[in-house]
């Protein structure tokens, strides 16, 4: 249990998807220009993050894993070699189901979130952790508390990201550096206080 | 031909052709795989007991002859007595030893400790005498780079060389990360058993202490052997161990 | 000799190459890609790498999806390019567990994640689908040089000043370590990537307004 709290605070803050491992910022980017739909586009991370990740994990772990056709007759096999596709599809599916859902239920938040759900399939973040779970060997629940945390850490920096920018409004940016560069100078201040985390203890 | 079935049978000569492609490629490039997983592990355990220089490149070949003339595997049960061929033990563990001709100089664990992130694999090699660390190494990870990361670097490693595992009464206490400098934050009598710890993991450093010790507790049967003896009998038909997964 | 100069820059393929570096450079003008770039650009030799690998799959994959524009059916279009991508990263990282396994080990997931890179699918959807093979595998090149030159560029800095070194060879002399110097520890953190590549692209728009 322990274990799993220490997985969870360490994903939303040290090891933040975003502001410790780079992923997952062609959507930060490009969405943190309004606050609402980081807010919508956030959740939906959240939430896809914490299905895909132990959908992979089940697929892996009973499909493509040196051994784990053992059930089927064939222990001999090794498939991991096609995770990536398969990780790939299973994501880009269960975005499609949750795009079909949301919009059956809120059109408003369909109309919001719009062009970016699909975005999510390519967000680099999702299939990061899919990739991760299976570099450092997770269990299933470890794997359920690491998607959820990280896509709770996305979300953080996502909105943080968006309340920054709309202060950044007033400021007065030299022309070159507009856009992109302050940018990311941001990102770079918000991960080196995300690393204050590191202190703590649990 | 309609779109459907133009589509349907375009999806699946892609498939045939992707598949084809990747399974000649992955299965192709198993055996070179292999054996560079091989090597990885090899060199590890011999940058564990100093035997290669961590600056220099080696070529597969140059390893595989080093680990050959040098190391021996053998299993070894709880007394710490090294198992011969035709025994059948039920609780075996693997212990490596390094030697100059016949004679042991150093005998290396296999480390397989708790991280922040995942499991972390290396080797710690010990003397003959059974209290002093001659090396360690780190071979695989997924602490965070930069800070936990820095496990698998020299300053880090090297530290370990000279450590002891027991105390001035030579009872075992193992090897413990300091929390920073050992210098500052270590009793002079107790530094001898502290490495100094890496700035901002300091859990990575918690962790690998805690795995240490377990690994060291282990194997402290084969430890008291050197101790007492100096040296570990090997019989003339050894049990070759199993390499740890 | 001028002649075969102002030849060849007026040939379509410089102005392809150059618009990608310069004009049109992925990740600054395009904000593409950055997503797995910065991870590995803790060293130049990873970042290296990891660039020759980027450069091989849009290349490739350019070519190979404009071979097939005509026959694609719309409705899998995107379905196909993700499946001829995936497959040459999957190649790709095979390649480099075989043949280049120390830096492969460094580069962990983040040779996998190539497939989400944008500039990928971007370079695919926008180019390869409308253009001719030639044409779409020279413009897969140029992008990846051009993504290649930051990756390096951003990679030199974090290792000069983070560790003093160039290419893993120590080049800070010891001397300056005795006088007091210290690294740049932040430079081999997190966000020391972010704010070089920020300074970077700030260098690179100031430069670009100055000569247009």
């Amino acid at each position: 249990m322990e274990n799993l709290i220490s997985i969870f605070v360490n994903s939303v803050f040290v090891g933040n998807i975003l502001l410790a491992y780079f992923l997952g910022m062609c959507s930060f980017l490009a969405v943190s220009k309004n606050l609402k739909t980081s807010l919508g586009l956030g959740i939906a991370v959240v939430f896809v993050l914490t299905i895909t990740s132990p959908a992979n994990w089940l697929i892996y772990h009973y499909l493509l894993a040196p051994g784990a056709l053992a059930w089927a007759g064939l222990p001999g096999m090794d498939l991991s070699f096609l995770k990536l596709i398969l990780f790939i599809a299973v994501i880009a599916g269960i975005v499609q189901m949750v795009e079909m859902v949301i919009d059956r239920y809120s059109q408003a938040l369909y109309n919001a979130l719009g062009v970016f759900l699909p975005l999510i399939t390519v967000n680099c973040a999702v299939l990061g952790v899919s990739l991760f779970m299976v570099e450092r060997s997770y269990t299933l629940s470890e794997t359920v508390v690491y998607g959820m945390g990280s896509g709770i850490g996305w979300l953080l920096a996502i909105v943080s990201m968006a309340t920054i920018k709309m202060k950044l409004r007033y400021a007065d940016i030299p022309e070159g550096l507009q856009g992109f560069g302050i940018n990311m100078i941001t990102t770079g201040l918000m991960a080196m206080a995300f690393m204050l985390f590191s202190g703590i203890t649990l | 031909m309609s779109d459907s079935v133009k589509t349907i049978l375009f999806a699946t000569v892609l498939c045939l052709v992707c598949s084809l492609l990747l399974t000649t490629a992955a299965t192709g490039l198993k055996v070179y795989q292999r054996e560079n997983a091989l090597v990885d592990r090899q060199k590890n355990i011999l940058k564990a007991v100093g035997a290669v220089d961590p600056a220099q490149r080696y070529s597969g070949d140059a390893i595989k002859s080093l680990y050959r003339d040098h190391i021996k595997c053998v299993s070894v049960d709880e007394k710490g007595e090294v198992l011969s061929a035709d025994t059948r033990a039920q609780q075996t563990i693997p212990l490596y030893l390094y030697l100059e001709g016949d004679q042991t100089q150093a005998y290396i664990l296999p480390v397989n400790s708790r991280g922040l992130w995942g499991r972390i694999y290396g080797y710690l090699a010990l003397e003959t005498d059974g209290s002093t660390i001659a090396g360690f190494s780190v071979y695989k990870h997924s602490e965070t780079p930069g800070l936990g990361g820095e496990i698998e670097n020299q300053w880090f490693e090297r530290n370990f060389v000279g450590k002891r595992i027991v105390d001035a009464q030579g009872d075992f206490v193992s090897i413990k990360i300091a929390k920073g400098a050992v210098a500052d934050a270590v009793r002079k009598d107790l530094q001898p058993n502290y490495v100094d710890g890496i700035s901002g993991a300091t859990m990575t450093g918690k962790f690998l202490t805690q795995g240490l010790k377990d690994v060291l507790q282990t194997y402290e049967p084969v430890s008291i052997h050197f101790r007492n003896q100096g040296m570990l009998k090997i019989p003339e038909k050894a049990l070759v161990c199993q390499p740890p997964s | 000799m001028s002649t075969a100069v102002v030849k060849i820059t007026r040939s379509e393929t410089y102005r392809t190459v150059t618009d990608a570096l310069w004009q049109n450079n992925p990740i600054s003008k395009q904000v593409l890609g950055i997503c797995s770039s910065l991870a590995v650009t803790v060293q130049m030799n990873t970042a290296i790498v990891m660039a020759l690998a980027l450069t091989f799959v849009v290349a490739t994959s350019n070519l190979i999806i404009s071979l097939l524009r005509t026959s694609i059916p719309r409705n899998i279009r995107i379905i196909v390019e993700v499946a001829v991508i995936a497959t040459l990263v999957i190649i790709a990282d095979e390649v480099l567990k075989a043949f280049m396994y120390e830096i492969s080990k460094q580069l962990s997931v983040f040779v996998g994640l190539i497939i989400t890179n944008c500039i990928v699918m971007g370079r695919a959807e926008t180019f390869a689908m409308s253009n001719p093979p030639g044409k779409s595998f020279v413009d897969g090149m140029a992008n990846g040089i051009g993504y290649g030159s930051i990756l390096v560029g951003v990679s030199f800095f974090r290792e000069f000043l983070g560790a003093g070194k160039i290419l893993g060879h120590q080049v800070v002399p010891r001397l300056a370590y005795d006088w007091g110097y210290m690294d740049m520890g932040l430079m081999l953190l997190a966000p020391g990537a972010f704010i070089v590549i920020g300074l970077f692209v700030w260098l690179e728009h100031t430069l670009l307004k100055k000569w247009h």
